[in-house]
């Protein structure tokens, strides 16, 4: 009952905070002493950066791991990291997409090769490596394998995005949240903001897994169902 | 193609010409791994050319002022992006461009760039310049492009601010 009464509130829950997000970033939160209006972004591209990195490739890597792991070992395990991994891909793009959205007006161009750009393009490539490694193998524990290996060795790239600002020289800002010695550099009512965007976007990853993986269910159903109804006309036409 | 084993000859070629027998499955295993290492090198290739576009031949993206007046000599005329934060009332517009100074904890480096600014650009904000030394000893910097590195913190707009003692707004 009360599981049942949670999956039914998640997707309302998921759109309030996400009209949260909106109202208040766009409209309550003053605009940046620097960065003016421009700086409404840090409402957007961060957490989707967020759930890019940490969320949905960490989900992928994480149930890859689990899948690899005797004991844990499980076509379910598969099936997250697949789904998880899709909808990683939708996040990177966006991570991409808003971060040259901000990154013309506020730095003067769209894009430079820098540690920060550069690594998180190599995710998205990686990202979509993963998908097209699935695709390549039509064994189901051959693929799960392989792309489960494959997942958890690239992940060292999430790392790397993480420390880039850090280790290296970059164009990009440095950490304003995740800083080195845990100084929060954004207050009052802009703060309460991020971490409103923050929650909301990882409530639409966990949605959009939800629905991701209740469809390769029916999918995977589907083609079992084909198999069985190919293998009794099959029968039927022995019969006759 | 021959399926003679034994005494059942009549039975396999009937199968054969009936479609029954037991089909060999196809190279799954064999195919997989030739489409695998595909994938792979495709990947590894774009992310090579990815690399190639700048990481590769340094992982820093700019020199700041302070390094590039400490080892001045080593970068000659050299195309380079200097860093350096924008020294305030220095800033004069042209109709190419615009001049001022950058500085950094040891020093500053004149800068003329053509091109509009961004929008952000101003006094006090960190910026990162394309371009090279005039001369191979100047101190003189013609840019082509400038772009602002904006720092990693946030503070609200408002004139109602309180200032602490300290200097640090909240």
């Amino acid at each position: 009952m009360m599981k049942q009464l949670s999956q039914r509130l998640f997707g309302p829950l998921t759109l309030i905070a996400m009209g949260a997000t909106l109202v208040l970033g766009l409209w309550v939160v003053p605009p940046d002493q620097v960065q003016g209006e421009l700086a409404r972004l840090v409402y957007v591209h961060p957490s989707v950066a967020w759930v890019a990195l940490y969320v949905s490739f960490g989900t992928a890597a994480i149930a890859s791991a689990l899948y690899l792991w005797k004991r844990t070992r499980s076509e379910v395990m598969d099936r997250v990291a697949n789904c998880a991994m899709e909808v990683s891909v939708v996040f990177i793009a966006l991570t991409l997409i808003t971060g040259s959205i901000w990154g013309r007006p506020a730095w003067g161009v769209w894009w430079v090769w820098d540690a920060r750009l550069t690594s998180s393009a190599i995710l998205g490539v990686l990202a979509l490596g993963y998908l097209a490694l699935r695709r390549a193998n039509d064994d189901v524990q051959l693929r799960a394998r392989r792309s489960a290996v494959f997942a958890v060795l690239v992940a060292i790239n999430v790392p790397i995005i993480h420390f880039s600002v850090q280790w290296w020289k970059t164009l990009h800002q440095g950490a304003t949240v995740f800083t080195s010695n845990r100084t929060l550099l954004i207050h009052g009512s802009q703060a309460w903001t991020l971490l409103i965007s923050f929650i909301a976007f990882t409530m639409l990853f966990f949605w959009l897994l939800r629905y991701r993986y209740r469809l390769e269910v029916q999918r995977e159903n589907l083609a079992g169902a084909s198999l069985e109804e190919a293998l009794a006309s099959r029968r039927r036409e022995g019969t006759q | 193609m021959s399926f003679q084993s034994g005494g059942e000859d009549d039975v396999s070629d009937a199968d054969a010409t009936n479609g029954l027998s037991p089909v060999a499955p196809p190279a799954t295993k064999n195919r997989n791994r030739t489409r695998s290492i595909g994938v792979i090198v495709v990947l590894v290739l774009a992310i090579v050319a990815l690399l190639s576009q700048g990481i590769l031949h340094s992982l820093n993206y700019f020199e700041t002022v302070d390094q590039v007046l400490a080892k001045r000599a080593s970068f000659g005329t050299e195309t380079m992006r200097l860093e350096g934060v924008v020294k305030p009332g220095s800033i004069i517009r042209t109709s190419s461009g615009a001049s001022f100074y950058v500085t950094g904890s040891k020093g500053e480096v004149f800068v003329t760039s053509k091109g509009t600014p961004p929008q952000l650009f101003q006094d006090n904000i960190p910026v990162v310049v394309v371009g090279s030394f005039t001369t191979k000893s100047s101190m003189k910097f013609a840019g082509t492009q400038i772009m602002v590195k904006h720092t990693a913190s946030y503070i609200e707009k408002n004139p109602d601010r309180v200032k602490a003692p300290n200097g640090s707004v909240r």
